[in-house]
């Protein structure tokens, strides 16, 4: 299964997008996720938290809103300061 | 006052693929492939259904008129390449150790040492999944989904994202469908179901029927 590949995709995206905005730490990502991405969900959710570790996402929250179609998008990140 | 500011976490509007890179590096080498006039195409299909038969006929068939090359990927071993290489065409083994895909970085690095315009028609065997190869643009032309009649007939409906993601689908192992009480008008219709208007071509490696028509789709020949 690719999740734990998308999942590193993910927190390498939030990553430079925290260093971007100038925050600290990642408190959650939002993700768009449609059926025909290929990505299981579950499997997603649990790659996230290995991927997460030892970066500035470490214990984040993985939102995903379930669309329709392709949909992989990364939408929106909560992050502090 | 100021404490509870730094508690409450900021929104970031982000609107990113997630395989924006991936994507970046596709259409790069969906590019240079073009500038090289080399026309690639990816093969995907769970393991077993007969890829590298297929590719093994089609190398030594094709290569009398064209020039071809492969590239294929498997978690381990060196079988494939060295199967395909009895063909006389420029072959390479990809191996991705424990990843169940190949994406468009490791085709990259594996074109490395290769001069792009003299691949002619560029093969990719993916590894054997029906899965994970559907999230990853490869920069290929054209993409077959292969299928064997040995499999189920509900295959197409089981994995949808891969039949909506190739751009023709090949039934193998056709002189197989007999014995195996394969029913092929199920499969049609399971396929047009997923993704109306798909072209279907039914081939057996083994005994030739239908190859004239998997070798005109993926040269282009008229």
């Amino acid at each position: 299964m690719h999740e734990l590949s998308i999942a590193l995709n993910i927190v390498e995206i939030a990553n430079e997008e925290l260093t971007r905005h100038g925050g600290e730490r990642i408190r959650a990502v939002h993700i768009l996720l449609g059926p025909l991405a290929g990505v299981a969900k579950e499997a997603l959710l649990f790659s996230f938290g290995l991927a997460c570790e030892g970066t500035a996402a470490e214990g984040s929250h993985l939102v995903i809103e379930e669309t329709q179609g392709q949909d992989l998008d990364i939408v929106r990140m909560e992050i502090e300061p | 006052m100021s404490g509870s500011a730094i508690m409450r976490p900021r929104i970031v509007e982000v609107r990113e693929r997630v395989l924006k890179q991936n994507d970046l590096l596709a259409r790069e080498l969906r590019q240079r492939f073009q500038e090289a006039g080399v026309r690639v195409v990816s093969m995907v299909s769970s393991p077993g259904a007969g890829k590298t038969m297929l590719l093994e006929k089609t190398l030594t068939i094709l290569s009398r008129e064209y020039r071809v090359s492969a590239l294929v990927g498997d978690l381990a071993t060196e079988n494939d390449a060295l199967r395909l290489q009895r063909s006389g065409a420029p072959v390479k083994q990809i191996t991705t150790g424990t990843t169940c895909h190949l994406d468009a970085s490791m085709i990259s690095a594996a074109l490395m040492d290769w001069n792009l315009k003299g691949l002619g028609i560029l093969f990719i065997e993916t590894v054997g999944n029906l899965v994970c190869p559907s999230s990853y643009d490869l920069g290929e032309d054209l993409r077959a989904v292969l299928m064997s009649t040995t499999e189920g007939e509900d295959k197409p409906l089981k994995y949808p994202t891969i039949f909506n993601t190739a751009d023709i689908a090949v039934i193998t192992k056709i002189d197989l469908a007999a014995a195996v009480e394969f029913d092929v008008k199920a499969v049609h219709r399971n396929i047009q179901t997923v993704r109306p208007g798909m072209r279907v071509i039914e081939v057996s490696a083994k005994t030739g029927t239908g190859l004239e028509n998997w070798l005109q789709a993926v040269s282009l020949k008229k």
